[in-house]
């Protein structure tokens, strides 16, 4: 009973904070906001309107290439700019000389950028672009494509293929992404956007843990500072105030990611569907929430005893930080790591990252957002984080007991491990 | 209080035993084998100078702090976490929760003592409207001024209604006004049949209020019983004397130590020993006297002459003084 009144102080203290409620209305706001600018801008075509100068000498890339770039505008699968070419025509002038001012215009920023096409562009395929800014080289990516395209268009054209087989050769592949359930099943059609809400998971498993979990520490350095805690020792075990204060930070941060999650069902489910651009939920099967709810506690507990462990030995946040760094790596290790094991989650050296206890509730939680792992992989993974969290309420209690009355000099490395070598 | 069925100690009996306790931090004793008998519905006054071991000792009763030796018995039991609810503590530093709502914070301190929910919120609103705090149940503590957060722990620490209340210096940081409404809530507590446990080393407060006194420095005991008892066991008395022609002492006053002046008259602090009834007629042959006084000792001379005799004795067998 003493410790559920500490549970309920502490989980309503949380919740009843200003930043609590901020946070909880402004989480999904942003959330929603990552997703659905960029599709907004994409839709409403708000990009940049940019012109290219084109020295064109051949005369056969000016007019393919400005059908291209409409079709492609109006197909609007890409966000951002709309290009306009603007012809430099030499008019007698030499090839020299309309490069000169072509380069001048992009000099003077007339234009956003240049295109020279070489005289023999056909034989040398050669095509130069002048940029003004590094940041411009990007075009090259987006007019390359369609620059091949003219070229062998040309070439073909020019070899005197016939139409038909010209239009046969110049078609692409039809391309369909299929995701194979984990019962082997029937393949579904998926999208982009799976991975998106993959990733949507993942960051709020990673963040709530953190949050929450350093939360704690705050928490006990708080009442070590105003010294509740010595009031608090007197009437209930140190083991039993740190498993309320865990339980009671605990269910605030659940409630906020339930809150969330829920947003995050309604945002999806309401078919927020702009333009191309639409979130794929059916991929989250009950095994994909299942683990997300258990990875979140079980990542929360352990860090959050780590914490608490770590915050009894220390008088004030700044006495903390040396140990708060290899915590925090606990944490973003795994998300440097995430695209090694994202792109080859069954390897021997993703299975071991994604078993280790520190590391599960990010890596284990991607391999099951991304495939499906062996069950025995999964069980183990929360068998492996259990047993780390047993460890840490012990070595937690054992430092909450001695630190938590510790005042004066703040610990050091040396200090942690004696008190954790003590009976 | 139905919860509570285990029967106290009638008035007089030991409701609490301190047995050899010691206690240290690396190489550093704290307590030295304190040993302490505090009986039933008393008023109990730890006393002892700033680093005595008075909170450590204090600590190891409530236990925030295991002793390394000796034990701690609650009417006549080990004392262990369900008794331990029926002691209200006042720590020596002060701990409230900042943010939280004053009303809020009582309760739940009170629950703290296995106080149900619902209970602990009326207590908490009857000490808030005692204090006189009533207008300020729904603010946050630290909104409220340094006195009144005092008085907010002290209703912190008796709403649980304690049988036992040990106060770590509940007097310090007060002034004058507050310092009576803590001594009159100290009193009505015995009057009611608790016990009080508080240390201070405000001693004329102590002499007030206290049944009994235990005195310790450098973590030992140096001397414990009722204040009537300790004041005739000390051995060193004095006299206050004034004269109507305003004459001065004689020279060589059998039994006297020393003389000195203070507010009109003559205090003479006499030899161990010695009977200050004898000087009567040698100082009436100085003129007629306005003042003869055969003064009781008060609390602070028994305090530094105890310690100073402590300290020299320990020096003098070669024992170490922290």
């Amino acid at each position: 009973m003493k410790t559920w009144a500490v549970i309920r102080r502490e989980y309503l203290e949380r919740v009843r904070s200003k930043g609590f409620v901020i946070g909880t209305i402004l989480g999904p706001l942003l959330m929603s906001a990552l997703v659905l600018v960029p599709a907004l801008l994409a839709r409403s075509g708000a990009g940049e309107q940019r012109t290219i100068a084109l020295v064109d000498p051949t005369g056969r890339v000016l007019q393919p290439l400005r059908e291209r770039l409409e079709q492609r505008m109006q197909e609007g699968s890409r966000g951002g700019s709309r290009y306009t070419l603007l012809p430099v025509t030499l008019d007698g002038r030499t090839l020299e000389q309309g490069v000169g001012e072509l380069r001048r215009m992009v000099a003077d920023e007339s234009v956003h950028s240049g295109l020279v096409v070489a005289p023999d562009f056909l034989e040398t395929r050669t095509i130069s672009l002048y940029v003004k800014s590094v940041a411009a080289m990007s075009l090259r990516d987006e007019l390359r494509p369609l620059l091949n395209d003219i070229l062998r268009e040309a070439r073909y054209r020019e070899q005197g293929l016939p139409t038909e087989l010209r239009e046969y050769l110049a078609e692409g592949v039809d391309w369909k992404n299929l995701n194979i359930g984990g019962e082997g099943g029937e393949a579904r059609e998926g999208n982009d956007s799976a991975f998106v809400v993959a990733i949507v998971l993942i960051m709020m498993i990673y963040m709530m843990v953190l949050m929450y979990g350093s939360h704690t520490l705050q928490v006990v350095i708080e009442e070590k500072s105003n010294r509740v805690v010595e009031v608090l020792l007197s009437s209930l075990s140190p083991g039993r105030l740190m498993l309320g204060k865990v339980l009671g930070i605990g269910a605030a941060g659940l409630t906020q990611t339930g809150i969330w999650t829920l947003a995050f069902i309604v945002f999806t489910q309401q078919g927020i569907s702009l333009g191309s651009f639409t979130l794929d939920t059916s991929f989250l099967t009950p095994l994909i929430w299942i683990s997300f709810l258990v990875f979140f506690l079980l990542g929360f507990f352990l860090y959050a005893l780590l914490y608490a462990g770590v915050g009894a030995m220390c008088n004030t946040l700044q006495d903390s930080q040396q140990f708060n760094f290899p915590l925090m790596m606990g944490l973003v290790l795994p998300m440097m790591l995430l695209g090694l094991v994202l792109e080859a989650p069954n390897t021997p050296i993703a299975v071991a990252l994604s078993l280790f206890p520190l590391f599960a509730p990010v890596l284990m939680f991607v391999r099951v957002c991304v495939e499906t792992p062996p069950l025995w992989q999964l069980v183990l993974s929360w068998v492996l984080m259990l047993l780390a969290i047993w460890l840490a309420a012990l070595a937690a209690g054992k430092l909450f007991r001695l630190g938590i009355l510790m005042y004066g000099a703040s610990p050091t490395w040396a200090t942690l491990a004696r008190a954790l070598r003590q009976k | 209080m139905s919860s509570r069925s285990l029967s106290l100690p009638l008035r007089g009996q030991p409701v609490l035993s301190v047995r050899d306790i010691h206690k240290s931090y690396g190489a550093v004793t704290a307590v030295r084998g304190v040993s302490l008998e505090i009986p039933g519905g008393s008023i109990y006054g730890f006393l002892g100078p700033n680093g005595a071991g008075k909170s450590t000792t204090i600590r190891i009763i409530m236990g925030i702090l295991l002793p390394d030796a000796g034990e701690v018995r609650f009417a006549g039991l080990p004392l262990d976490g369900a008794l331990r609810d029926r002691i209200g503590y006042l720590p020596e530093e002060r701990g409230l929760y900042r943010k939280m709502r004053c009303a809020e914070q009582v309760a739940f301190f009170t629950e703290l003592k296995g106080v149900p929910r619902r209970e602990a919120l009326a207590r908490a609103g009857e000490w808030l409207d005692r204090l006189g705090l009533r207008d300020w149940k729904n603010r946050k503590s630290d909104e409220l001024s340094k006195g009144m957060q005092q008085k907010l722990q002290f209703a912190a620490t008796l709403a649980c209604g304690p049988d036992l209340v040990i106060l770590d210096e509940p007097f310090s940081g007060l002034d004058p006004l507050n310092i009576e409404v803590i001594r009159e809530i100290i009193l009505e507590q015995k009057a009611q049949g608790r016990t009080v446990i508080f240390s201070t080393h405000m001693l004329a407060e102590a002499e007030k209020i206290c049944d009994y006194i235990c005195l310790i420095d450098g973590g030992e005991k140096i001397l414990d019983g009722t204040l009537d008892r300790v004041r005739q066991d000390f051995p060193q008395k004095s006299v206050r004397v004034a004269w109507e022609n305003g004459a001065e002492p004689p020279d060589d006053l059998p039994g006297v130590a020393s003389c000195r002046q203070e507010e009109g008259s003559w205090r003479l602090m006499m030899q161990e020993g010695a009977d200050p009834q004898r000087l009567l007629p040698l100082l009436q042959e100085a003129g007629p006297l306005s003042l003869f006084a055969a003064n009781r000792p008060t609390l602070s001379e028994i305090f530094l002459a105890a310690v100073s005799r402590r300290r020299a004795g320990s020096r003098a067998t070669g024992g170490e003084t922290r």
